[in-house]
């Protein structure tokens, strides 16, 4: 009965270890394929994601988390009212785009034209997911659907407009014209690291207060855990629905409008699209199994494993191929096990505040 | 024959779900089982049956210890158990339900079904079992499925068989027939154990009685050595109280008023439907279900749309009118699935009092709630309606069912609102819950609620309707006044369909 208990207690730390030991396992076996050092390769792994000289590699892995955790706080916010928007990346581009486009209009204001661009970006993304939200109340499109499929006019649309109309022909790519430095986001002193990061925070902050604070989070968690509750409660779905997509979209915007005036200060096709940021933030707030207290520390696991693959490429010398693939494996033992942790302690209710 | 559970001790984690517990079942015995819920009933048998193997203690077959390491270990030692749920595939026939997964094919992986049916029904007549082997389980009625439960059971050689709640879903007819076939197992020699809420089935079928409480073992003794009244007593543990039925003047106001309503294209045939309910009044609407009790609720609620006819609440006609303006304008609705309909149930205890009137300024400024405020609130419920749960902030799944209940009616009563529509609010919790709620009914009756209460129960219909209308194929029939024959003339318009059309025209 004793030895039991103490097994019990040790049980999660068994599987931690033990998913650890099967990482390095196939880690090495790929590495060994691939005829790489391994020692070198963990070195440059471990140095490009968490640190560089002045630590610069640490603040370009703190980009990519605002931008992955942006996006973990864009799904999360739909998922946990049952509603199941993974047009994330749609909603991010667009956002994007109209952040960049109005970036150029209002180039000469400074904080304030900054502030204008975001909200653009913000309205833009709130749109697109709102207009999933509208084929699935009106027309019967389910929501999965719907908003999966207007992630393609999103990419293909914005991909005609900088092509064509808006391209900026000197520099060669299809992109927008530069924006004026005047409405870039300030960088931290002494750092390469933008103040997008602290942006993400205040939506975080803000999210955390709607979940559990508001009239609309109270409603729309119950709407995410029984629906056919709610509707016969009497509250209103309709309403609940569309404020909450117009919030993942926003939030949206909001991302794909600080990787304009933070990272890229233009938009470029694709920029938003290649580096998977809405799915990698979809894979984050299951990971934590929709509770949005840990979405930082996802935010941060998803963007050191991708600076530290890149790394690994560079310095070790691994084909881009198996990097890719290292970097899908750890996140697979990471989901599968911390995944299957995560479940069973929420099953005795959850425990977020 | 002879099965022993001995010294049984099941733990979860921090609770101590059945607690050193023997018992025996004898063959040739109806054995009930019966306890509130969460006293361990289940808990119990899913050791018998092999699906817990977390246990210390013994299993004795006949004085020898047996292991199995699952359910279908269980069933070759003659073990098995109907659940609640069934577990069947609506798209098979009845007699390939009934051999999926012991097909007995030969050497060649070729079934041989005229071989398998003749014995299916050698079996159905030794058990006098009326059953159609070939009809498609789609178009069974519940206790046709359940007997195809049963016969998978009766295939594999069974010699012990474990009911969990059968009649739960059966009508007053179908329980009859049921029972029947019970009796036949007996003479059979089977060991059969019933897990059950309902006295009085206890009463009339069972040979033994053991009755669980808390995951102790209260009493387990012949039926002859006990009455109904100890039964009851022991499953709470205390004296149940008497129901205060005060006389509650029906005031002559129409709260609810339905006008030759036609609910779907289902019904077609049938009559529209006039009734009404005035204020202090419980009108009860019997019937087995899905003869369109369902489409009425949600009719009144504004979840469905009419064909045709008019809703009047309070003398205003709501028949257009949204869910949400219905339930703010008062009426309250404690439905029978709590864990879909009533209740988010993996949502907080405290996430789940409010509903509509979250906006009251007692519970929210602006945009923020009062979370001070609501688990106040939700704390007043729990102790006014003793509902039992360990705290506020854990998920309603921990609780069992009858606090679940509880916490719904709590919610939708507290409103205290004109209008109140009920749906079976007893289906499925154990003794002292069912008579709790029905006196929180009662009560709130005498304060001049309207109440419309659906129920399959005639017991909860005779107990607490002032009168009632029977619903069969989307008909509903003249008002039966509770008088001496109250129960009889329910039952008989209930159970026959031609009987009833005689009396829609008459």
């Amino acid at each position: 009965m004793k030895s039991k208990e103490i097994l019990k207690i040790l049980h999660p730390t068994i599987e931690i270890f033990y998913a650890f030991f099967s990482i390095f396992i196939l880690i090495f076996l790929l590495l060994y394929l691939s005829d790489a050092n391994f020692s070198l390769a963990f070195k440059g792994f471990v140095n490009s994601s968490i640190g560089g000289r002045n630590n610069a590699y640490l603040f370009s892995t703190f980009s990519k988390m605002a931008l992955i955790s942006g996006m973990a706080i864009a799904a999360l916010v739909a998922f946990r009212g049952g509603l199941f928007n993974i047009g994330g990346e749609g909603q991010l581009v667009v956002g994007g785009f109209a952040c960049a486009f109005t970036g150029l209009l209002v180039s000469d204001f400074g904080f304030i034209g900054i502030l204008i661009s975001i909200v653009s970006g913000m309205l833009a993304g709130a749109t697109w997911a709102l207009l999933s939200g509208f084929l699935t109340v009106y027309m019967g499109v389910p929501l999965l659907v719907g908003s999966l499929l207007l992630n393609y006019p999103a990419r293909f649309i914005t991909s005609y407009l900088v092509s064509h109309p808006f391209r900026d022909v000197q520099s060669g790519l299809p992109q927008t014209f530069l924006l004026s430095k005047n409405i870039w986001l300030p960088y931290f002193p002494n750092t390469r690291l933008d103040l997008g990061i602290l942006i993400i925070f205040f939506v975080y902050v803000i999210c955390l207060i709607i979940f559990y604070n508001t009239k609309h989070g109270y409603h729309s968690k119950n709407m995410g855990h029984s629906l056919s509750y709610v509707k016969l409660s009497g509250l209103p779905t309709k309403k609940i629905v569309f404020n909450t997509l117009a919030l993942s979209g926003a939030i949206a915007g909001i991302v794909g409008s600080i990787a304009v005036l933070g990272i890229h200060h233009r938009f470029t096709d694709g920029m938003l699209v290649q580096p998977l940021y809405a799915w990698t933030g979809i894979i984050a707030a299951l990971l934590v199994n929709l509770n949005l207290w840990f979405v930082p520390l996802a935010g941060f696991f998803f963007a050191a494993i991708y600076t530290g693959a890149a790394g690994m490429e560079r310095i070790a010398q691994v084909p881009k191929e198996i990097a890719t693939v290292i970097q899908a494996v750890i996140i697979l033992f990471v989901v599968g096990k911390l995944g299957s942790l995560t479940n069973l302690s929420s099953s005795k209710g959850d425990k977020d505040d | 024959m002879k099965i022993s559970l001995r010294d049984i001790t099941i733990d979860y984690d921090n609770l101590r779900a059945i607690d050193d517990l023997s018992l025996e079942f004898h063959e040739g015995e109806i054995h009930a089982l019966v306890g509130e819920n969460g006293a361990g009933k289940s808990s119990l048998m899913s050791v018998l049956y092999g699906l817990n193997l977390n246990y210390s203690g013994k299993i004795l077959f006949n004085d020898k210890e047996i292991f199995w390491s699952s359910p279908k270990d269980a069933i070759q030692h003659g073990i098995g158990m109907v659940h609640q749920h069934f577990m069947l595939i609506d798209e098979l026939s009845v007699l390939e339900n009934i051999i999926l997964g012991y097909e007995l094919d030969d050497a060649l992986g070729f079934i041989n079904f005229a071989k398998i049916q003749t014995e299916i029904k050698a079996l159905l007549k030794l058990y006098d079992i009326n059953m159609n082997l070939s009809e498609l389980v789609t178009n069974l009625s519940v206790a046709q499925k359940q007997m195809v439960e049963i016969i998978k059971l009766l295939y594999r050689n069974a010699k012990v068989l474990i009911l969990d709640e059968p009649t739960a879903v059966l009508t007053p007819n179908e329980t009859e027939i049921f029972f029947k076939t019970l009796r036949n197992f007996r003479l059979e020699k089977k060991i059969i154990i019933l897990i059950t809420h309902k006295i009085d089935e206890v009463m009339s079928i069972s040979d033994h009685v053991s009755i669980l409480r808390n995951g102790k073992l209260i009493n387990s003794s012949k039926l002859k050595q006990t009455t109904k009244k100890k039964i009851e007593e022991q499953i709470v543990g205390k004296k149940l109280p008497k129901l205060n039925v005060r006389r509650v003047i029906i005031e002559e106001q129409k709260i609810l008023e339905v006008n030759s309503l036609r609910l779907s294209t289902r019904f077609s045939h049938s009559q529209p439907i006039d009734l009404f309910i005035k204020q202090g009044e419980i009108l009860g609407i019997a019937g087995v279900s899905g003869n369109g009790q369902n489409e009425l609720i949600e009719s009144i609620l504004g979840v469905r749309k009419v064909l045709s006819g008019s809703i009047e609440y309070l003398q205003e006609d709501i028949t257009h009118k949204s869910t949400r303006y219905r339930r703010i304008k008062g009426i309250s609705f404690i439905p029978q699935d709590r864990r879909k309909d009533g209740l988010a149930i993996k949502s907080k205890v405290w996430e789940n009092v409010i509903t509509i009137n979250l906006s009251d300024q007692k519970f929210s400024i602006g945009p923020f709630v009062k979370k001070k405020s609501i688990k106040n609130y939700a704390n007043q419920l729990i102790n006014e309606y003793s509902i039992k749960v360990d705290n506020l902030n854990s998920s309603v799944l921990t609780m069992s069912g009858g606090n679940m209940q509880k916490l719904v009616v709590a919610r939708e009563l507290s409103n205290n609102f004109p209008l109140i529509i009920i749906e079976n609010p007893t289906w499925g919790i154990d003794v002292g819950s069912i008579a709790f709620i029905h006196q929180k009914i009662l009560d709130i009756k005498a304060k001049g609620a309207a109440i419309l209460l659906v129920s399959n129960e005639l017991d909860e219909i005779e107990v607490l309707a002032d009168s009632a209308v029977v619903m069969y194929e989307g008909n509903i029939s003249k008002r039966i006044t509770k008088d001496i024959k109250f129960r009889e003339n329910i039952a008989s318009k209930m159970l026959s369909g031609v009987h009833f059309t005689e009396n829609i025209n008459g």
